[in-house]
């Protein structure tokens, strides 16, 4: 999610370091060549403390997108600190030891002695019986050391430095398996960057934190508890995930922001924001040689840190069909998902396929069946998720029409599959999503920060840059009977997960 | 506090959003020193080392290395698109050869707005219709499937006063692509079935205008201030009757929008000029003049009495927005540069602004609060904010809008905040340039509007010459708290203090009121 609302200009970018060929949208003989991302002439190179830059130089504009991706997101989480990887996304907009304040060593004992009143707060509290007398004393203690902290604080300033450099676009966003912090600057701005981003991961400071938890927790009545899509896909993912992270959202639960503390932030910064776990993407209008020089020289005393923490946790089988009713102030909607497979998994392709083929434009089956022909629904997608690495599900999200309901929606959703389970789907219509496959190929080449994300992303993933653009790849395999083994093998009614939202003193 | 200036209102308690405080109400008042408590907390003190910053022991400052960091000069010569004709039709071209890819893109003048309310359900299915209505020569599914086998990327829009569409293809696609793309909007078949289909989803999306408290508040309070006036309308189920997109409401529309005499085209990408022409020569060949069906964009009677108009909805968090009329209007004034920089000091240039610094960073009231300030060319707009907020702290955030609304009123910024967004769009100039595209589609709505092909530069040495003095003299003239229009959405139940503290109430149903029926008709009730 967004650290602050607002909206990325993914402007369509065409730029002049490379020229590139169009090959056949020919999907039965699929090219052997590299896919055009491939080609890219992407410099790679590693700090001593694990710190790795991709630059990729892209002389149009002169500007430069600039990408920083930890691997480590809300599926490293447990129960206890759940959404500290977005609150903690938050609070580096707050500054460092320089920026963001007026007077670092007035400012420094205050922000401590709130903690130490914090940490005596949780332990309070986790008492049998707490005294309540002593908690709103360690409560108010902390608000008044918050307080006179705050007289030394500068609101935003590491926001204001870059916005008046002429920066685009200055946000982050955590996801359940990592979080990336991104700017666009003029060229011209580079080496504000490369001093700013180095200062906030050597010397962050979580000031204004429980202000700051705050705003977190606005975020999640925003996205999770008034927005109707919010709230059944949290439903659905805590029901078909009852071991596996990806059953917590990102955001966390709300009693875990509740009692989160500045110094848990802190010390899951120190150990897991260091330098062998960031990669950073630096395109545009640069000069390579230079942004090694400057790469080593203000990023190379960052700290190395700590691997992400592992996810062990393993998923039971499932037992059988689970279903969930959520009642909300809002239409009736309906999510099914089964228990499918990482996006690293052999079937993920003929999976993703079949997502697409069900809904990925008006000539696909189930948006004919449902919107066009029985009008029974405005909207249907699927899709494989909600995350990449871990196991994951295939999901179909469906919006009935009235008087239609959910019930009618779902028999007809599972009509349509069993229909790819006897036989395999029409060849051209798989060559059709291949061909859009193989325009997206140049497609997501044409903006600069899109590209940076993708290229940091799979560099921290796979350890190699190029592989984001080999596994769209994996899909132009495909066959029609892919995709009916795929559909018998996991939409298999012992897998399933269906949640229904109704309306809130309604029928449904 | 380092406010650069005054806002002055006290803030809330901190302490009431902390866990012991959950329920309860009241500031205790134990105002502790750090020496006292670092004694009383003892050990746990020593825990803290991973929350303070480590002296920066051989650390040069970053302040200081900010400070003499050297900014070079930008070697950029901003590109300007070609400005082609082509049977009468303005068309701006870029070319540009590094990915395979062309887009075409078309603008048509006129809109919603310029139709009487009649043709409303007409007007709003038009895009939906011309991607998936069919055309003379090829019905529904084989458009669809001919769109999805050459993977065309389209897009059809519409605002109250323009209408747009744009397709993106591989250019080997050229010869395909646009010529469907044309015929698509010069011959649509208006399909009865994807009529039928249009009709039940927009009746579904009338049902379900509630399940999004935002667009429900956004929607209300058009129609709350505007009322029966384009961009006031509310399209209700009453108007979604099968008449209402009857062919010939389609064709009366189209024939009005969709015609040569109000495009204006562009192409950016893998393309010659020459090949681009002749398809564009053959697309426009013989494509029916406009009808002259459309009408002058009505001027608004926008409201302009304050009051506080509240929707009971009973969700965690409400909707707040608070406006009334501006008389500034978008032009080569020192009045409009000065509300364009007034307007991101208050709330338009992301967390830095006073709106996010106040609601958001200090308050932590919402996860974001923005500033509405429109400039219509023509017509008087509308200035205020907007934030969203818990259930509970409602009234509070409502408050803090106005407040901050009146800090713009009482005081010139400070030349700090003048220079930072002065700074940020003199600075980020070159983003303007950053695909060729986006310089196409500027020069396409300049022409459209009506504004002069250098109005980018004008408007940056307009803004150039704004001064503190000049953004205060604008929000004098136009901005006054005492004169908003407020509208709450959210659970009353849970909101902490009346809503008459802000004014006078009315309350308002969900379901809206029917159509053409304007805010006084709807009964003063107390909230409750």
């Amino acid at each position: 999610m967004k650290h602050f609302p607002t909206s990325l200009p993914w402007a369509i970018a065409t730029t002049a370091a490379f020229a590139l060929v169009s090959p056949p949208l020919t999907a039965q003989t699929p090219s052997p060549a590299p896919a055009p991302g491939e080609q890219l002439p992407v410099l790679r190179h590693v700090l001593d403390n694990g710190m790795t830059f991709l630059i990729l130089p892209r002389r149009q504009a002169p500007t430069v997108s600039l990408v920083v991706h930890y691997p480590v997101g809300s599926v490293n989480e447990h129960l206890g600190n759940t959404g500290i990887a977005h609150v903690l996304e938050h609070m580096l907009f707050k500054g460092s030891r320089e920026i963001g304040t007026t007077d670092p060593v007035l400012e420094a004992p205050l922000l401590a002695a709130a903690d130490a009143a914090h940490d005596s707060l949780l332990t309070e509290l986790a008492r049998p019986h707490p005294d309540t007398t002593r908690a709103r004393r360690l409560t108010d203690a902390v608000a008044s050391f918050e307080d006179q902290a705050e007289v030394y604080a500068v609101p935003n300033e590491y926001d204001r430095i870059l916005s008046a450099a002429g920066a685009r676009g200055l946000n982050a966003t955590t996801s359940l398996e990592a979080t990336r912090y991104f700017v666009q600057l003029p060229a011209n701005r580079l080496e504000l960057w490369f001093a700013l981003e180095s200062d906030r991961m050597r010397n962050p400071v979580l000031r204004g934190f429980h202000t700051e938890l705050d705003v977190v927790r606005e975020e999640r009545r925003l996205r999770l508890e008034t927005s109707p899509g919010g709230i059944i896909q949290t439903a659905l993912l805590a029901t078909a995930f009852q071991v596996h992270p990806y059953g917590v959202p990102v955001i966390g639960h709300a009693a875990d922001l509740e009692y989160m503390s500045r110094r848990q932030v802190a010390e899951y910064f120190r150990d897991y924001y260091g330098a062998r776990n960031a990669v950073a993407a630096v395109v545009g209008d640069v000069d390579a040689d230079q942004v090694v020089e400057w790469a080593e020289e203000y990023f190379g005393a960052v700290p190395e840190g700590r691997p992400a923490p592992p996810v062990l946790a393993r998923e039971p089988e499932q037992a059988g069909e689970r279903r969930i009713t959520v009642e909300f102030d809002a239409e009736p909607r309906l999510m099914i998902a089964w228990r499918a497979v990482s996006g690293l998994h052999e079937d993920a392709p003929a999976l993703q396929m079949l997502g697409s083929l069900l809904t990925a434009g008006r000539s696909t089956r189930l948006y004919r069946r449902l919107v066009a022909e029985d009008q029974s629904a405005i909207h249907v997608s699927a899709h494989l998720g909600p995350g990449f690495s871990h196991p994951g599900l295939f999901i179909v999200n469906a919006v009935p029409k009235a008087p239609h309901t959910t019930h009618e929606l779902e028999l007809s959703i599972y009509q349509e599959l069993d229909d790819i389970r006897a036989s395999a789907p029409e060849p051209d219509a798989l060559d059709r999503i291949k061909n859009q496959i193989r325009a997206g190929e140049f497609r997501r080449l044409s903006s600069n920060l899109e590209l940076g994300m993708q290229i940091a992303e799979s560099e921290a993933v796979f350890g190699d840059w190029r592989e984001t653009f080999r596994l769209s790849r994996r899909i132009l395999e495909v066959t029609p009977e892919d995709v009916r083994r795929v559909a018998v093998k996991y939409l298999d009614v012992r897998n399933r997960t269906v949640a229904t939202m109704v309306t809130k003193g309604g029928s449904q | 506090m380092n406010r650069g200036y005054a806002a002055g209102a006290s803030r809330a308690s901190r302490s009431s959003r902390l866990p012991a405080h959950r329920g309860s109400s009241g500031w205790f008042g134990t105002i502790a020193t750090v020496n006292s408590w670092l004694r009383i907390a003892g050990a746990a003190a020593a825990l803290l080392a991973p929350t303070l910053p480590a002296p920066a022991t051989g650390q040069e400052s970053v302040r200081d290395r900010i400070a003499s960091l050297e900014v070079p000069e930008l070697r950029f010569t901003p590109v300007k698109p070609r400005e082609e004709t082509v049977r009468g039709v303005p068309v701006y071209y870029l070319p540009n050869h590094e990915l395979p890819l062309v887009t075409f893109y078309a603008v048509f003048k006129g809109g919603v707005a310029n139709l009487p309310r009649d043709y409303l359900a007409a007007a709003s299915a038009m895009p939906n219709l011309l991607r998936g209505g069919g055309t003379a020569s090829l019905p529904p599914d084989s458009v669809d499937v001919r769109i999805e086998s050459l993977a065309l990327a389209m897009s059809f829009g519409q605002g109250g006063g323009s209408a747009s569409s744009w397709v993106n293809f591989l250019a080997e696609h050229l010869d395909e692509a646009v010529p469907l793309w044309a015929e698509m909007l010069r011959r649509p078949r208006f399909d009865s079935a994807r009529v039928e289909v249009w009709r039940g989803t927009e009746l579904e999306r009338v049902r379900r205008r509630g399940d999004d408290p935002a667009s429900l508040a956004y929607s209300r309070f058009n129609r709350i201030m505007y009322g029966d006036h384009p961009v006031g309308w509310e399209l209700d189920a009453s108007e979604l009757e099968p008449g209402d997109v009857a062919e010939e409401k389609l064709r009366h529309v189209h024939e009005a929008l969709f015609c040569p005499g109000n495009m204006v085209l562009g192409v950016a990408g893998d393309v010659a000029w020459d090949r681009a022409e002749a398809l564009l020569e053959e697309a426009l060949s013989g494509w029916a003049a406009c009808s002259g069906n459309l009408q002058e964009y009505p001027v608004p009677d926008i409201r302009r009495e304050p009051g506080v108009f509240v929707i009971h909805k009973p969700i965690e968090q409400s909707v707040v927005i608070a406006a009334h009329t501006s008389s500034v209007r978008q032009g080569d004034t020192p009045a409009y540069f000065a509300s364009r920089i007034g307007n991101s000091i208050l709330g338009a240039s992301g967390l830095s602004s006073r709106l996010n610094t106040e609601v958001r960073t200090r308050e932590g009231l919402a996860y974001g609060a923005s500033s509405i300030w429109t400039t219509p060319r023509r017509s008087d707009g509308l200035v205020g904010a907007v934030t969203r907020t818990g259930a509970r702290s409602t009234l509070a955030a409502a408050r803090l809008l106005l407040e901050v609304l009146g800090s713009m009123r009482d005081a010139p910024p400070t030349a700090e905040e003048v220079s930072r967004v002065v700074d940020e769009a003199v600075n980020g100039f070159v983003f303007n340039f950053g695909t060729p595209l986006q310089v196409v589609a500027r020069s396409m709505t300049y022409r459209t509007l009506d504004l002069p092909a250098d109005w980018l530069e004008r408007y940056l040495e307009g803004i150039r010459r704004v001064t503190p003095g000049g953004v205060h003299e604008v929000f004098r003239g136009e901005l006054d708290p005492a004169r908003m229009t407020i509208l709450l959405v959210g659970d009353t139940t849970r909101f902490d203090g009346s809503p008459s503290e802000l004014g006078t109430v009315t309350i308002l149903e969900e379901e809206p009121p029917p159509p053409g029926s304007s805010p006084p008709r709807e009964s003063p009730r107390s909230p409750g």
